[in-house]
């Protein structure tokens, strides 16, 4: 595949803002939550991207270039990690307030 | 032909992060989530990352996807009523404004941190046609110079996983206090309105 490292970093830029939008103006824990797995995607996306761009022979010399998947595979791993506590305290959070709307969580307030 | 195949698939995941954005119910928003995982596996594979894009399936599209879905049927917030009723309007004026500002930055610092000064990707004859994670070099340097964060990653789970136990099983807990706090609010306004 001959497509530029650019238009693979712009791709993972785009999902990350959408992943931004997502987490800042929704209301539901679990449309949050899925928008923060949208912006770790997209990081791992730059990530892969970054990797295959030091890939080239012209370049695999001057770095580790192989740290790119090493580091996807962490923000796979951390991703399930967080994916497991949040829905754990969606479940907690709708036991206590029958709802998952995160307005109503607003006991931190003072 | 790949060229095409990664614009197309890069689209489609863009289109399905909309989805995810823009849905109305959480089960059409984590299903739209999923289209967007696959298109992404997809990219990695034509990206020559043939490992990651099966553990993007594996752990992402399986395990996670399960986890949100198994969620969302745990407590019934498939109907459309029941979510109107908990989160109201799906994006309302200011909150809209403030985060479609934060994200636009955001985006457009991406966009411009993007350009790398025309320095493109060709393929060359070194990389055309090979894994980029091969297995075997993959498992070397994991288990050499990235082993104490390995080993870290292995106590992240396990502190995950006691700490979801935890919170899930906290329910007889959580409802007697939940109860308790009622019954001190109820008891507490006649007494403030007596005198």
């Amino acid at each position: 595949m001959n497509v530029p490292t650019e238009h693979l970093l712009v791709l993972a830029a785009l999902l990350f803002a959408l992943g931004v939008l997502g987490f800042l103006a929704r209301r539901n824990v679990i449309i949050v939550l899925a928008s923060i797995e949208l912006m770790l995607n997209a990081a791992n996306l730059s990530f892969l991207a970054a990797s295959r761009h030091w890939a080239r022979a012209s370049l695999a010399e001057q770095g580790h270039w192989d740290q790119g998947p090493i580091f996807a595979i962490f923000v796979i791993l951390v991703a399930a990690a967080e994916a497991a506590v949040g829905l754990a305290l969606v479940i907690a959070l709708y036991r206590l307030k029958q709802t998952v709307a995160l307005d109503t969580a607003s006991e931190l307030k003072g | 032909m790949a060229e095409a195949l990664f614009y197309f698939l890069g689209g489609l995941a863009l289109v399905f992060a909309v989805g995810v954005v823009r849905a109305r119910m959480p089960l059409f928003s984590v299903l739209s989530l999923l289209g967007s995982f696959f298109c992404l596996a997809a990219i990695y594979l034509l990206c020559g990352f043939p490992f990651l894009a099966a553990t993007q399936l594996l752990v992402y599209a399986g395990a996670i996807m399960v986890l949100f879905l198994f969620v969302i049927m745990l407590l019934n917030l498939g109907d459309a009523a029941e979510i109107e009723r908990h989160a109201g309007p799906t994006l309302s004026g200011r909150r809209l404004l403030v985060a479609g500002v934060s994200a636009g930055v955001l985006g457009l610092v991406g966009l411009f941190a993007a350009d790398l000064g025309g320095a493109s990707f060709a393929d060359e004859p070194a990389v055309q046609g090979r894994a980029l994670d091969d297995l075997d070099h993959l498992a070397t340097v994991l288990f050499s110079r990235y082993a104490l964060p390995f080993e870290a990653a292995s106590l992240l789970l396990l502190a995950t996983m006691v700490g979801v136990i935890v919170l899930a099983k906290r329910q007889r807990g959580a409802r007697v206090e939940a109860v308790r706090a009622r019954e001190t609010a109820e008891l507490a306004v006649p007494q403030e309105s007596a005198p």
